[in-house]
């Protein structure tokens, strides 16, 4: 039982801490935080089971498209939902311009995929055992994004152009860094990593609309325990998550085990307001 | 009263034809949508009846929830959370489960009692949290809300749900309940309008476009907030007890995340700052539906592309469309045209306040230090040039002077007292006012209204005056016109006084600055590099209106990089470099300093 | 060129013939019946099944000359699942467009707010929910159920695991919607009366993705079968789905969409949907020599030349979607269209010969379903859309 919820919690706290990795990524690369990112991972889900199940293609072939498919959302975020509003003096309107975008895109897939959830099919052919696929999928997704993406940032030129686009914008623009290529970029990557989180937990969560908005809250809790743009703290806070999310179904009941979540979520953030490892931005005067 | 003015002086255009003729044309839609929904019975029928009548159920709770959300700026898309407590709290003590029954009426106000409480708790965390994080916790305390209504079945009968309440008769049929919901969303209309066209409103707004320049004003921002959950929890609370009878029967599912999503959308399709704005809004998303019964499926699809299309489109909304005032082109060779000799006017007598002294003040952030142990003293009546080399500590020493940051080491002194630390919003009780390095002004309110932000603390009246439109509110309100007006006539804006802020040019928001800055009659006035930005013509101008300024009593320190309006106006000059004092004195004695010319000045 | 008078008149003669023969056409208007499904949402499965009946009924109804000559019209409106878009749509039909009837809506949590606004319009109502409370002769004296109750459906259910399979120790889970925890709350009393114990009682999340410590915590606690109460397909598969994982060999006795198509494609092995008992109707059901009876296999032929599906759905839906306006159209065609003589006569109503079910309302019953065609069947028995009834079924 106990064995049980560990490898569920884990499993589940993966793909909440890729959501929030996402959601870091398209952070750092505008200072905008989308409400896309559920979206992303809700459309991994869809899109895998449309392209395998549905339309018959090889997994590795659908796994791509899948991907593809996020990272294409990603960049119609940003090019619409994001680059005009970055402009406006008023700093909320991404909040409505990436909700809205976010709304749309569920509302169409309830409507022409399916209101109920369609199932994803099983990646890899071999026997369920304990320590089973559905479990480790989400698990080594979740590591090989945050290997490939330590990799990109910190041993390659086009990392050092996020990051320095991250950190100080007009530095960068001054240098000559072509911003909004590499906003562009930076949001197909945190598309592809939204998608992949659906993807490889698609056998847990099944290919459903309603993904979404379960997805945008509970991946940004790491994002907000964890501190904004943090990584390594998205994962941990995100792994915490999964595994109190299934220890209080299991302990208190569905009904008030979401009741716990958010309770212990808000009372948490209360108390640090700035993650529990994140430092406060200064305001400017 | 001042004794030194002799001179008759012609009186500042008040541009009062101007504001009645907008008052006039600010009320007609109001009149319009009253008239209509008086005689909506008449034309309409008892569908449209329904339908009316959820309109203004719906904008009952929009409209305390606009102050939240339009006025405030703050995200709350969790709001459905108070319409599920006001319909439950009514509707289970109407139905008398859990005690002997209460009369609607009552259990009515009981329950905006309950909203008021718990729209101060969901509120709250906006005081600590980031925007997009206060906006997840009052979505997190939805669904709490919802799934404890879930879960208690023994009160709210789970998930079978409650009757709704019915209200005596009148009330009791269908045009007497549209009536009723009417007449409280006419009362609510009326009430926030009150707001909106008070201190209060225009703090809010502050608050939301300029907080730091609000603080600095005074206001203060959790005193606001909290006054503003209360009664948009309220208002909330009564739109659920009044939904509750609407549906004759409520189940948790009725209270879906797509309606706390219609409203929050209906005020931002309306327009921040504005009351006809989002109540158009409301009425439109409450009715669109209804016409497009075949795209029924589509609704919140639709809704959706329309939010976005306005916010990429028209950022302002239904209220900039209907801004039909400020579409008038102003005029294009404006000059800025200041009246020194109003200043004493606009100041009264002086205040007599002793010296703004820093003693040995240090501050560093991480290892760079900003401020490295500063003397200095401002006096009354004496303009104190501080000038240096860009990070030389200047704006971090107004900074630490305003309250914005607290020194590690040393302090600061008025009349020999300590000052606060770190306490912004307290320095406007104290008199003393500044302005910002780049304009801190509220784009979509008028430069009239700007300005008299400044005066906000002068106010007397209670929220719950302005509210109710009694007479201490327009008192307040007339006299802070009238000092706002006269204050833009010193500064020479006089003409712009209705037109909108965010289409000024540079140089007028600089000035519009220093009209709000004076309308405290600040014993010392600190400008952060005022002349920026500025023509030739018009750094004269500002000079002689900081040396009328200073003859009025006040101390102003002045923060600038044009050494011509140092030296010309200022009574003594501290020099910074690398946050310690490089020189200090008369600008003769700085204009000839060796270092400083050699560090700073050239030549 | 003038008009000359005889000309005048004659044109004004033919005026005043057709507007004098007018109000004979009028007679032929269509009559209306407002539906209230709801096609979209979170609820709408049961929504969308039935729907393909009743648009397969009005077709037919209106090809044979309609009532009396009139053709029936079906105004329909999206509820969307949701009980305020409900109340919007069941104002437009009484109010707005004055239909003569209603059928619907589907989901319990919308009727709750419609039957009383229908019952102020005196509109007659056919619904098909289950909650008990949604008849009441005397507050809402026009609104009929075509449908059983939740007390008949749990009470069928409890029948079959207490005295069929002789099952003492249950395990009674829902997940976390108002129809799931209404049931739950419902029926584990009725367990109680019977006798059973009830070892675990709970409501889980229906996104949760693994329910394996829910199914141990049944299994430490000696539960002996295990019976969901969910319309959502995905918890009810990933429920059969852990059993088999896990290997215990328990029935699973409870909501028809156990056995829908939907619930069957989320399974991981078609063996796992074996020991599994939903609720269903013996008119729709397959008899014990293994045929159905004659008036459901012309339904079914007549469905499938119709070219509707049944894989994705249950047919006791596309069924009770179909009898609903076979039944208002032979009450309006016995007495009119007016509200009082429709409930007079439904009031009436012996036996109405449905696929789904034989109806009868007496004036103090306005629940028309008989007991003793509820029945409980075999998952995995489904053909054409119907199953054979559940071993040692008798009742």
């Amino acid at each position: 039982m106990v064995q049980s919820i560990i490898l569920s919690g884990v499993a589940v706290g993966c793909v909440y801490a890729l959501i929030a990795i996402a959601y870091n990524v398209m952070f750092s690369a505008s200072r905008v935080f989308s409400f896309t990112a559920g979206t992303l991972g809700m459309l991994g889900g869809v899109l895998g089971s449309l392209f395998i199940l549905r339309m018959g293609l090889p997994v590795s072939v659908g796994f791509v498209l899948a991907l593809a498919g996020g990272a294409v959302f990603g960049i119609i975020t940003e090019i619409v939902a994001v680059r005009p509003v970055l402009k406006s003096l008023d700093q909320h309107l991404y909040v409505l311009s990436t909700l809205a975008l976010a709304l749309m895109v569920q509302q169409f897939t309830a409507i022409e995929w399916s209101t109920e959830p369609q199932p994803f099919p099983r990646l890899f052919d071999i026997a369920r055992i304990d320590f089973d696929q559905q479990f480790w999928l989400p698990m080594l997704a979740c590591a090989v994004s945050i290997v490939g993406l330590e990799l990109l940032y910190r041993h390659t030129l086009i990392g050092y152009a996020f990051l320095a686009i991250s950190e100080d914008n007009y530095a960068a623009r001054a240098l000559g860094l072509p911003e909004r290529g590499l906003r562009m970029a930076s949001f197909a990557i945190a598309g592809a990593i939204g998608a992949l989180a659906g993807f490889a937990g698609g056998e847990m969560l099944l290919a459903f609309f309603a993904n979404a908005p379960m997805l945008t809250f509970y991946g940004f809790v790491p994002v907000a325990l964890g501190g904004m743009g943090n990584n390594r703290g998205a994962v941990v806070a995100g792994l915490l998550l999964g595994l109190f999310q299934q220890a209080a179904n299991f302990l208190v009941g569905g009904i008030f085990a979401s009741v716990a979540v958010f309770t212990v979520f808000i009372v948490v953030l209360l108390a640090r307001p700035d993650g529990l490892a994140g430092a406060s931005l200064r305001r400017r005067v | 009263m001042d004794t030194q003015v002799t001179q008759p002086l012609s009186p500042p255009r008040a541009d009062v034809p101007v504001a009645s003729a907008s008052i006039a044309s600010a009320l007609l839609p109001f009149a319009a949508l009253l008239v209509v929904g008086l005689a909506f019975p008449l034309f309409g029928g008892g569908y449209w009846g329904v339908i009316a009548t959820r309109a203004c159920v719906y904008w009952v709770l929009v409209s305390g929830l606009n102050l939240v959300v339009g006025f405030a700026g703050q995200i709350a898309i969790g709001w459905v959370a108070l319409l599920t407590l006001g319909a439950y709290t009514t509707s289970v003590l109407v139905a008398g489960n859990v005690m002997p029954a209460w009369p609607p009426y009552l259990a009515l106000a009981a329950s905006a009692v309950v909203g008021a409480v718990f729209g101060l708790i969901i509120g709250l965390p906006a005081l600590r949290l980031r925007t997009f994080y206060f906006a997840i916790t009052t979505l997190g305390f939805a669904t709490i809300v919802t799934q404890v209504a879930l879960a208690w079945q023994s009160v709210t009968g789970g998930g079978v749900g409650v009757p709704g309440p019915i209200f005596p008769p009148p009330f009791s049929s269908q045009w007497g309940f549209y009536y009723f919901c009417f007449g409280l969303a006419a009362i609510c209309t009326w009430m926030t309008a009150n707001i909106a066209a008070s201190r209060f409103g225009r703090a809010l707004a502050a608050i939301r476009d300029a907080e730091v320049a609000a603080e600095a004003s005074g206001i203060s921002k959790p005193a606001l907030l909290v006054t503003v959950f209360l009664f948009a929890g309220a208002a909330a609370a009564v739109a659920g007890g009044l939904f509750a009878s609407l549906q004759s029967y409520i189940t948790p599912d009725a209270f879906t995340i797509d309606l706390s999503i219609l409203f929050f959308i209906a005020i931002l399709i309306g327009g921040r700052s504005s009351i006809i704005g989002p109540l158009l809004g409301t009425i439109l998303l409450t009715v669109l539906p209804e016409f497009a019964a075949p795209l029924v499926a589509w609704s919140t699809f639709l809704y959706a592309v329309l939010l976005l299309v306005i916010v990429l489109v028209i950022p302002g909304g239904i209220a900039e469309m209907l801004d039909f005032k400020n579409r008038r082109p102003l005029e294009s060779d404006r000059a800025i045209v200041p009246r020194p000799e109003l200043v004493a006017r606009l100041f009264g007598a002086a205040s007599g306040a002793g010296a703004l002294t820093l003693q040995q003040v240090a501050l560093s952030f991480g290892g760079v230090k900003a401020i490295d142990g500063l003397d200095l003293e401002i006096r009354p009546g004496q303009v104190h040039g501080l000038i240096g080399p860009n990070g030389s500590g200047k704006t971090t020493t107004l900074n630490v002077i305003s309250g914005y940051y607290a020194p590690q080491r040393g302090e600061v002194r008025l009349n020999g007292a300590a000052l606060p630390e770190a306490a912004l919003h307290l320095r406007a009780e104290k008199r003393i006012a500044r302005t910002f390095q780049t304009p801190r002004i509220v784009g979509s309110a008028s430069v009239l209204e700007n300005v008299m932000i400044g005066g906000t603390i002068d106010g007397q009246a209670t929220f719950v005056e302005s509210l109710l439109s009694l007479p201490r509110h327009w008192r307040d309100e007339a006299r802070l016109r009238e000092a706002a007006m006269l204050a833009l006539s010193t500064v020479g804006l006089e003409r712009l006084a209705q037109v909108r802020a965010d289409r000024l040019q540079h140089s007028e928001l600089r000035f519009t600055e220093i009209a709000r800055a004076l309308m405290l009659r600040p014993a010392f006035l600190l400008l952060d590099e005022p002349a920026a930005g500025l023509s030739v013509d018009e750094i004269a101008r500002l000079g002689a209106l900081i040396i009328a300024i200073s003859r009025a009593g006040t101390g102003v320190l002045l923060v600038e990089h044009h050494p011509d309006l140092i030296f010309d106006i200022c009574h003594h000059v501290t020099v910074l470099n690398l946050g310690k004092t490089l020189a200090a004195g008369t600008p003769a004695d700085i204009r000839s300093h060796r270092e400083v010319v050699n560090a700073y000045l050239g030549g | 060129m003038s008009i000359t008078r005889r000309q005048a008149l004659a044109s004004g003669a033919a005026v005043l013939a057709t507007t004098i023969a007018k109000p004979a056409i009028a007679a032929k208007d269509p009559i209306q019946v407002g539906y209230l499904p709801a096609l979209t949402g979170p609820s709408s499965s049961t929504g969308v099944g039935i729907n393909r009946g009743i648009q397969l009924a009005v077709q037919e109804i209106n090809a044979a000359g309609g009532i009396d000559g009139r053709q029936l019209e079906l105004i329909t409106r999206d509820t969307q699942s949701d009980p305020t878009k409900a109340v919007n749509g069941a104002a437009e039909l009484t109010r707005g467009q004055k239909v003569s009837c209603v059928f619907g809506p589907v989901n319990s949590g919308e009727s709750l707010a419609v039957v009383p606004l229908l019952a102020r319009t005196n509109t007659p109502q056919i619904h098909p929910c289950w909650v008990d409370t949604l008849t009441d002769p005397k507050k809402f004296p026009a609104c009929f159920r075509n449908a059983p109750t939740n007390q008949q459906i749990g009470g069928a259910a409890n029948r079959y695991v207490t005295e069929v399979l002789k099952r003492k120790k249950v395990a009674v889970v829902s997940d976390t919607t108002g129809y799931g925890t209404a049931s739950v709350n419902a029926y584990v009393p009725m367990l109680k009366e019977k006798g059973a114990e009830v070892v675990y009682q709970g409501n889980i999340d229906a996104a949760n993705p693994d329910l394996k410590p829910e199914l141990l915590r049944m299994q430490n606690a000696g539960a002996e079968a295990i019976m969901p109460w969910s319309v959502n397909a995905g918890f009810l598969s990933r429920i059969i789905n852990t059993r088999g994982q896990m290997g215990w060999d328990v029935p699973i006795v409870g909501q028809t969409t156990l056995g829908s198509g939907q619930t069957a494609a989320l399974l991981e092995k078609q063996d796992f949907w074996a020991k599994v008992y939903p609720n269903n109707f013996r008119p729709v059901c397959f008899t014990p020599d293994g045929k159905m009876t004659d008036r459901t296999s012309a339904f079914v032929d007549r469905l499938k030349s119709a070219k509707i599906e049944m894989g994705d759905t249950l047919l006791w839906w596309i069924a009770l979607g179909y009898d609903s306006p076979l039944m208002i159209a032979e009450a309006m065609k016995s007495v009119g269209t007016e509200p009082d003589k429709i409930v007079g006569y439904l009031n009436q109503l012996k036996s109405f010969p449905g696929v789904y079910g034989d109806i009868s309302f007496t004036p103090d019953r306005h629940d028309g379903y008989p007991d003793e065609q509820v029945v409980m069947v075999e998952a995995n028995s489904l053909k054409n859309g119907a199953f054979k009834l559940a071993p040692g079924y008798s009742a």
